[in-house]
């Protein structure tokens, strides 16, 4: 039997403040890891397999993509995908996607785990979209597809994660983005 | 003398999240290995305490390392944990048929993955 899951509650306030810091622990240790990963990705395919590696293991989707912001901001083209039908997620048109506004702003968007809205209008659920910043302005989209079966939604260190994608992972589309 | 525990992922991102959690909150050391075949030489060498393996791996995944681990006399009660992206019947099952000791879904929870191991290994 997995002890993880039978001992969810605690017993004493002690145990409270241990599982909280273990958790912030783990937490923290997650940022750090998506952020060193991105930092030393060796060039732009590396840095690719950083966004893949950090949907999977750190966030829990098997689906990702990544789209390239056209020069008048109007579209956006599949660039990069991994899990993804790449035919059925070709082109994003701006007008179309009301939640892509936001995002070209420059920060991500994510899907709340109450409303039933979808953030693009696709059949496949959105879970984040996730501005990659080029100095300072977003120059592609990280979409986040489905995400694994056990997981309930979007949690704060999932947004923290999307974070440091947004402002590290321009290595992935700019292959002579500094570091 | 520390516990000794064995991270195999072939995600350096993994590794690092795994080995920066049981070093800030246990005792334990760790080693890495990349694979599953880099894993059972690592572990043959290293006779670690614990392992927690990975199952999609280049070279060789995590059932067939668990199932060769298995034929180790060293490794044979070695407790292995084996990190899942889903924890679906069929999938846990043959994570036990493989000889596996347990299981932990992605993406992994640290105070999931310390009380887990601490049951293994104590505090």
């Amino acid at each position: 039997m997995f002890p993880g899951r039978m001992s969810d509650i605690p017993n004493s306030p002690a145990e409270l403040e241990g599982k909280v810091s273990t958790q912030n622990a783990g937490d923290q240790a997650k940022v750090y890891a998506a952020r060193m990963r991105l930092q030393n990705a060796l060039d732009q395919a590396d840095a690719l397999d950083a966004i893949r590696e950090i949907a999977v293991n750190l966030i829990g989707t098997e689906e990702v993509a990544v789209f390239k912001i056209d020069k008048k901001r109007s579209e956006l083209w599949l660039y990069w995908s991994f899990g993804a039908d790449p035919n059925k997620h070709c082109v994003l048109e701006v007008c179309r996607e009301p939640r892509l506004t936001e995002v070209l702003g420059g920060k991500p968007v994510f899907r709340s785990r109450s409303a039933n809205e979808n953030l693009l209008s696709t059949d496949d659920p959105v879970s984040a979209l996730v501005p990659i910043l080029v100095d300072g302005s977003p120059a592609a989209v990280i979409v986040l597809f489905r995400l694994f079966s056990h997981k309930t939604g979007i949690e704060p260190v999932d947004r923290e994660i999307c974070e440091v994608l947004s402002n590290f992972a321009g290595r992935a589309i700019e292959p002579y983005h500094s570091r | 003398m520390p516990k000794k525990v064995l991270l195999v992922d072939d995600s350096t991102t993994t590794l690092m999240m795994e080995e920066m959690i049981l070093k800030q909150r246990t005792d334990y050391e760790c080693v890495t290995a990349k694979d599953g075949l880099d894993a059972i030489s690592r572990a043959v060498v290293e006779t670690p305490d614990l392992i927690l393996m990975d199952i999609v791996m280049p070279r060789m995944n995590g059932f067939e390392a668990c199932k060769r681990m298995r034929q180790q006399a060293s490794l044979r009660a070695t407790p292995i944990i084996l990190v899942t992206t889903c924890g679906e019947e069929e999938y846990v099952e043959a994570g036990f048929q493989s000889g596996c000791s347990d299981y932990i879904t992605k993406p992994i929870d640290g105070f999931e993955l310390i009380t887990l191991l601490q049951s293994y290994l104590g505090e």
